[in-house]
């Protein structure tokens, strides 16, 4: 008997950790709201939201705080965000792209309306108009609220380009002549980031975009076109042709490698948004290195001005628990967030007048008077489009794509049936 | 003392944290994971029965059996490596009288290096681009013709991103054989050297035969093991270019995490459960026949 005591007491010892996890947080007056974020750690945009977390939370007297918490590396943070949804435990804020997962979310009413929300609060004007139709799903609704505005463009070294007398492409066959020059005479044309993936990606929305803006894309994650199409059929032939021009083994270079490999000069050209203007600067400062915007096609629907852009990973609020205190604290990050933001040599996303104190590149201010003149049309990333499944055979198989490992048939089939299976589920 | 042994309770009250932990974590899993092969989900909203639509998918899905013939070269890969040198170092090392206890430490380091830290490595390694050692050492030796990227190849990515697995496990295995091969009572092969036996001769017919049962249980291990592996490749390549190192767990995990089909990633983890299970069942039949 005394043992069976002995054993019972053991076994509630055993169990009461397992039960005071679910138990509820203790009572306290202390509003706390959670981020779960992805933003790289101690960037920008994450030291302008703690700052502007910090100020708040002191001006009202430390009764609310802001939880941060970061996974930069994006597969991962998706991963453990999905996770978080399936098993009902969404935080209150996300990052999250407006792609088909996001449409999934708005469709089970888990998320808040953000441009109602800007419209009711009169705060829509205030942003870029790109940055914010960057976040809109095709039917022009939006659920996520931009951090950041970028344009992306074509980085090329100024040297090699002198030494092999070329100038810059103005158009996109004239870029394949580049490549085709650079690699006759045994430079490495493009260093590129085969590793995340993405940055191949972009070169397959490039084609499609100067003859039909987005339209097309569109219509293929609906289903209504087929990526065999004369369109989709020149978007292959494209990435397969400049796929030639990318640095041996790119399929397995990172992103820092491709980029220290433009910067040593080991490659002539390179592809990234304004976000590494910091990187390049020293070198542009140099007189070594330059950028020149998408090239164009003679015959194509978008101009010179138009290419893309990105307001990149935006952040959503849980519907549930978008309060009152939630949402005096999203006006109160409208209206701090473009000053400080911008003061860190940042484009924002909002409309800011830059701050006198602090002195700007010849750099920043010439990518800020590309951002003004862009045109209506943007080329939005083939990522943000595609379901899930496709997405991730998309991104694993432009690889063999662009080296050559794959025909295109191969790559139609794929790409179709899974769109077949996958599309409006 | 003999009181505790012999008391019941006393046996559930201690085996009891464990087997609970186990349950929660191991079985429910697993159980789940079952369950979960039979529905539709994307992970938000309600779950669809479909029946056994996720295992017709998995038998007619190509990709799912490049992935499972992928899985079994990286098995043989990753088995001869970690069974194979290690055993060769650990009969060497019997015949070593001095430093055994250093060069054992040295060999056994990899398996304490973190994955993340192995994969930088060996990617650092393979690349052309800053050259890594694989092709500095190759052009030294006038192979130039063989430098490559090997993780952006598809000939060469599967035997890569095997490699460093094999690489990383052969210290401990060599550990567990030497182990086992000084523990033999040195009586044995004395009386066979007396009995004119040679050294080979010894090693073949007396000392591997009598450390057969270590050789069957590290066998079990590594083939489950290697039927699971999943971090190096998904860390090195993330089963690309294409699918050309894609192994079974990592088309598991994208299936489930990246493409989100809760459904079918579990049926195909499944199908791991029901291949490691089949694996370990011939190797008891294998050595029972043995013992016979």
């Amino acid at each position: 008997m005394k043992r069976l005591f002995l054993f019972a007491i053991i076994s509630i010892l055993m169990l009461m950790p397992v039960m005071a996890g679910g138990a509820s947080e203790e009572e306290s007056d202390v509003t706390t709201v959670t981020w779960f974020a992805s933003r790289p750690l101690g960037g920008e945009i994450d030291t302008t939201m703690r700052e502007i977390a910090e100020r708040y939370s002191q001006e009202h007297g430390g009764k609310w705080v802001l939880e941060i918490e970061t996974t930069a590396d994006r597969p991962s943070y998706l991963q453990r965000l999905r996770t978080l949804i399936a098993g009902n435990n969404m935080p209150d804020i996300i990052d999250i792209d407006a792609d088909p997962y996001c449409q999934s979310l708005v469709d089970a009413g888990l998320l808040v309306d953000v441009k109602q929300f800007l419209i009711d609060e009169g705060r829509y004007d205030d942003y870029q108009e790109t940055a914010l139709r960057y976040q809109e799903f095709t039917d022009g609704s939006m659920y996520t609220l931009p951090l950041e505005y970028h344009i992306e463009m074509i980085w090329y070294r100024k040297d090699i380009f002198a030494q092999y007398g070329l100038d810059v492409p103005q158009t996109m066959e004239e870029w394949l002549d580049v490549c085709k020059t650079l690699s006759e005479n045994g430079i490495t044309p493009i260093a590129v980031d085969g590793v995340d993936r993405w940055p191949v990606l972009r070169y397959m929305a490039m084609i499609p975009f100067r003859y039909s803006g987005n339209d097309y894309i569109i219509a293929l994650r609906d289903g209504k076109a087929s990526m065999g199409d004369p369109l989709g059929r020149q978007a292959i032939e494209f990435v397969q042709e400049i796929g030639q021009y990318f640095n041996e083994g790119f399929a397995a270079t990172d992103y820092a490698t491709a980029q220290s490999m433009f910067l040593n000069g080991q490659a002539a050209m390179y592809y990234i948004g304004d976000w590494e203007q910091n990187a390049m600067l020293e070198a542009y400062e140099a007189g070594l290195v330059d950028y020149f915007l998408l090239p164009t096609a003679p015959d194509g629907t978008t101009g010179a001005n138009e290419y893309c852009a990105n307001s990149g990973i935006g952040m959503a609020f849980n519907a549930e628990t978008f309060d009152e205190k939630t949402k005096d604290f999203i006006l109160y990050v409208i209206e701090n967030y473009g000053e400080i933001y911008a003061s860190k040599m940042q484009m924002s996303p909002l409309k800011v007048d830059l701050p006198e104190d602090v002195e700007f590149t010849d750099l920043y201010y010439r990518i800020a008077e590309d951002m003004d003149n862009f045109g209506p049309a943007f080329m939005k990333p083939w990522d943000t489009y595609l379901d899930s499944a496709t997405n991730t055979i998309m991104q694993d198989n432009i690889l063999l794509l662009a080296s050559g490992d794959m025909s295109a048939e191969d790559f139609i089939s794929l790409i179709d049936s899974s769109i077949a299976a996958n599309a409006n589920k | 003392m003999k009181g505790i042994i012999k008391n019941k309770v006393a046996y559930l009250v201690f085996l009891l944290p464990a087997l609970l932990f186990y349950l929660f974590a191991v079985f429910y899993p697993i159980i789940d994971s079952i369950r979960l092969s039979f529905v539709s989900w994307g992970g938000i909203g309600p779950q669809k029965y479909v029946g056994f639509d996720n295992y017709i998918r998995l038998f007619s899905d190509s990709v799912m059996w490049e992935s499972f013939f992928n899985n079994l070269v990286y098995v043989v890969i990753v088995v001869s490596m970690q069974l194979l040198i290690g055993l060769l170092f650990a009969v060497l090392l019997t015949y070593m009288q001095k430093n055994v206890t250093i060069v054992k430490t040295l060999y056994y380091i990899p398996c304490i290096i973190t994955t993340v830290a192995v994969g930088q490595m060996f990617r650092s390694m393979y690349a052309t681009q800053p050259m890594g050692l694989f092709n500095i050492v190759l052009s030294a030796l006038g192979l130039g013709d063989l430098v490559r990227s090997w993780l952006a190849d598809v000939d060469t990515v599967l035997v890569a991103v095997s490699l460093p697995e094999g690489w990383r496990f052969t210290g401990m295995y060599m550990v567990i054989y030497y182990a086992a091969l000084i523990s033999i009572d040195t009586e044995v092969s004395e009386a066979a050297i007396i009995d004119g036996a040679s050294k080979w001769k010894t090693l073949w017919k007396i000392k591997l035969p009598m450390i057969k049962p270590v050789i069957l249980l590290t066998l079990t291990m590594c083939i489950t093991g290697a039927l699971r592996g999943f971090d190096i490749p998904y860390l090195l390549t993330n089963g690309g270019p294409g699918n050309a190192s894609e192994l079974m767990s990592t088309y598991m995990y994208k299936q489930a995490f990246s493409s989100l089909q809760f459904g079918y990633g579990s049926a195909i983890a499944v199908f791991i459960i029901v291949e490691s299970i089949i694996a370990v069942i011939i190797l008891r039949l294998v050595g029972r026949r043995g013992e016979k």
